[in-house]
């Protein structure tokens, strides 16, 4: 295999691994829990800018020759920004969950979220003291190069990094498959279905829901961390209101409430089918429709999910409880 | 009027002067009555005379603007539904409210207090931690269920039951938190006459095994047969309070209810 084609695959590899872990976070949201987070990639973003300064060094003053402005640059070894994203993450989501779950309903959440979303984007983008305004934050060191003492930007360096990202995504899925698989799934997926009954069940709705808003909120920032630490920028233009929309494709078409299938679906959506235009011979006269439609047939393909397969290609799995006195009926036969 | 308060058992549930009002409409307006430990006290009503209002704020879904509800020897009045069922004080809801995308027996369980796994820790410490005691709620589950005669429907999506059958689980979920007091918004309609029956012979059967209910019903055949006392409300208020012979020779109570 040629170099440069193992730089392609290793850094498809990451690129799987980072949108795993932001569907996995996502499908905590939405597909177990039932909350609607169109501002996801805000989170995503508290997360690589979290990374990002805490392994910056301090910034250096446009007088002494320095580019760029921010706030933080603590110079700390990972995975000490990692840990500080998952928590900047959590904290966000705390704050952003306290004003907007305790009494919106579904449609208005929604809104709120989208809204949410747009006003940080102008924030980060107007504050340029922050985290560099709209050029954003650049250079940001390679984690652990010196510890495993491996150069960075080489394809061995690129390997470790793919591996770091698979052991991130084991312990992330450990942690979501034991919510999801446990009596806390089972009352995530009844507040999903029914918040009034769920209560009338002796259920602190309100808390569990922002247990999983704050849960999924780290997932999203260890996502958005790891992401910022392998390509070493990030900017604004990285994290538009859009960019939650093609996680939602991949949870939807994966398939909502079930990890593995969000796990193909990050395979499908943000991974196989934003990566196949590059394979297509641009169109003759018009080289720059391809990008666009790109959104287009993401949104067209949720769609068609939505329509004709809403349960995504693995469905939520079906819990049966061993010792049943009548035989398992096959879950996909009609009732 | 408040008649026959002698009825045997001690207060469980006492409501006083309960009021809400949405805008200007009084949907409940100083509604009092009793609900007697070991009794299945009936609540009817024509449409619109606060029947569900009131017992939403039971229930603690919906907070009163006036009055107090004490529950159990404790004032309780605006305690929110979560705590409610916590005291003991369990409901199911006029419209169907099943969990549709979680199986029957899973229904049930979610509704089981104290769960070791539904904590963070639990979560976390897996299935050893809460596997024992998950295995004995499922069996509490499937005996709820033989006796409701749906042990067939265990792995079935509530959601994919007939309306009948969603009653049921609802009744079961709720009788899986163990209640003091089980309110019960209108169990039987939408039924067909054979399953509300049923529905009837298993709440007569709760009651002598000693639950105490609080039964809003319509159908008044329903309500001769299980409840006693009854307590009719019009307009938010109490109108009267007896058995349901007694309350036939009441003429405010036949012109407001009873006949068209």
């Amino acid at each position: 295999m040629s170099t440069a084609y193992q730089f392609y695959i290793s850094s498809l590899l990451i690129y799987f691994g980072v949108n795993i872990l932001a569907c996995w976070g996502l499908n905590l949201q939405i597909g177990v829990t039932g909350i609607i987070n169109f501002a996801f990639v805000l989170f995503q973003a508290a997360g690589a800018y979290t990374a990002a300064v805490l392994t910056l060094g301090p910034a250096v003053s446009p007088a002494d020759g320095g580019f760029q402005s921010y706030i933080g640059g603590a110079n700390l070894p990972f995975p000490l920004p990692l840990l500080a994203a998952a928590l900047v993450g959590a904290l966000l989501s705390l704050v952003v969950g306290v004003l907007a779950l305790r009494r919106l309903r579904a449609d208005y959440l929604a809104l709120v979220m989208l809204v949410v979303s747009q006003i940080a984007v102008n924030v980060v983008q107007n504050q340029n003291s922050l985290f560099n305004g709209s050029a954003g934050l650049s250079l940001v060191p390679e984690p652990l190069a010196d510890f495993v003492h491996l150069a960075p930007l080489s394809l061995a360096y690129q390997w470790f990094y793919a591996g770091l990202t698979g052991v991130i995504c084991l312990i992330v899925y450990f942690f979501v498959h034991q919510i999801t698989g446990s009596p806390l799934g089972r009352v995530l997926r009844a507040i999903r279905e029914n918040e009034q009954a769920a209560a009338a069940c002796g259920k602190n709705v309100f808390v569990l829901r922002m247990f999983a808003f704050m849960a999924g909120g780290a997932i999203a920032a260890i996502s958005g961390a790891m992401l910022v630490l392998f390509i070493g920028t990030w900017a604004p233009a990285a994290w538009l209101y859009p960019e939650t929309f093609v996680l939602l494709g991949a949870v939807v078409i994966g398939g909502s409430g079930n990890n593995l299938g969000v796990m193909v679906g990050a395979l499908l959506v943000p991974v196989a089918f934003l990566e196949a235009p590059r394979y297509l011979p641009p169109i003759p006269g018009h080289p720059e429709l391809i990008e666009p439609l790109e959104w287009i047939i993401t949104a067209l393909l949720m769609l068609l999910f939505l329509w004709f397969r809403p349960e995504g290609i693995i469905p939520e799995r079906r819990r049966l409880f061993p010792g049943r006195a009548v035989p398992a009926r096959d879950p996909r036969e009609p009732a | 009027m408040i008649a026959d308060s002698s009825l045997g058992g001690t207060p469980l549930l006492q409501v006083t002067d309960l009021r809400r009002s949405f805008g200007g409409v009084h949907a409940v307006d100083g509604a009092s009555f009793v609900v007697r430990q070991g009794s299945i006290t009936g609540l009817i009503g024509p449409n619109g005379a606060g029947k569900s209002t009131a017992i939403g704020m039971i229930a603690g879904a919906i907070v009163p603007t006036g009055g107090s509800i004490e529950f159990a020897g404790r004032v309780v009045t605006r305690e929110p539904a979560y705590k409610m069922a916590r005291r003991g004080l369990t409901r199911t809801f006029q419209l169907s409210s099943e969990f549709a995308r979680l199986t029957v027996l899973e229904n049930l369980l979610v509704a089981a207090p104290g769960q070791r796994g539904e904590s963070l820790w639990g979560a976390f410490l897996g299935k050893p931690y809460w596997r024992r005691q998950e295995r004995a709620l499922v069996e509490q589950a499937r005996d709820l269920m033989s006796r409701f005669a749906m042990t067939e429907k265990e792995d079935e999506y509530a959601g994919n039951l007939s309306g009948g059958q969603k009653r049921l689980v609802e009744i079961m979920r709720a009788l899986m938190a163990r209640p003091k007091l089980l309110l019960l918004d209108e169990p039987m309609a939408g039924v067909n006459p054979t399953l509300a029956g049923r529905i009837a012979a298993y709440l007569e059967e709760l009651r002598d095994g000693g639950l105490t209910m609080l039964l809003v019903e319509h159908e008044l055949a329903h309500v001769d047969r299980l409840c006693n006392p009854v307590v009719v409300m019009a307009q938010g208020k109490v109108l009267a309070e007896g058995t349901m012979a007694e309350l036939r020779t009441q003429r405010e109570v036949v012109d407001a209810y009873l006949v068209g």
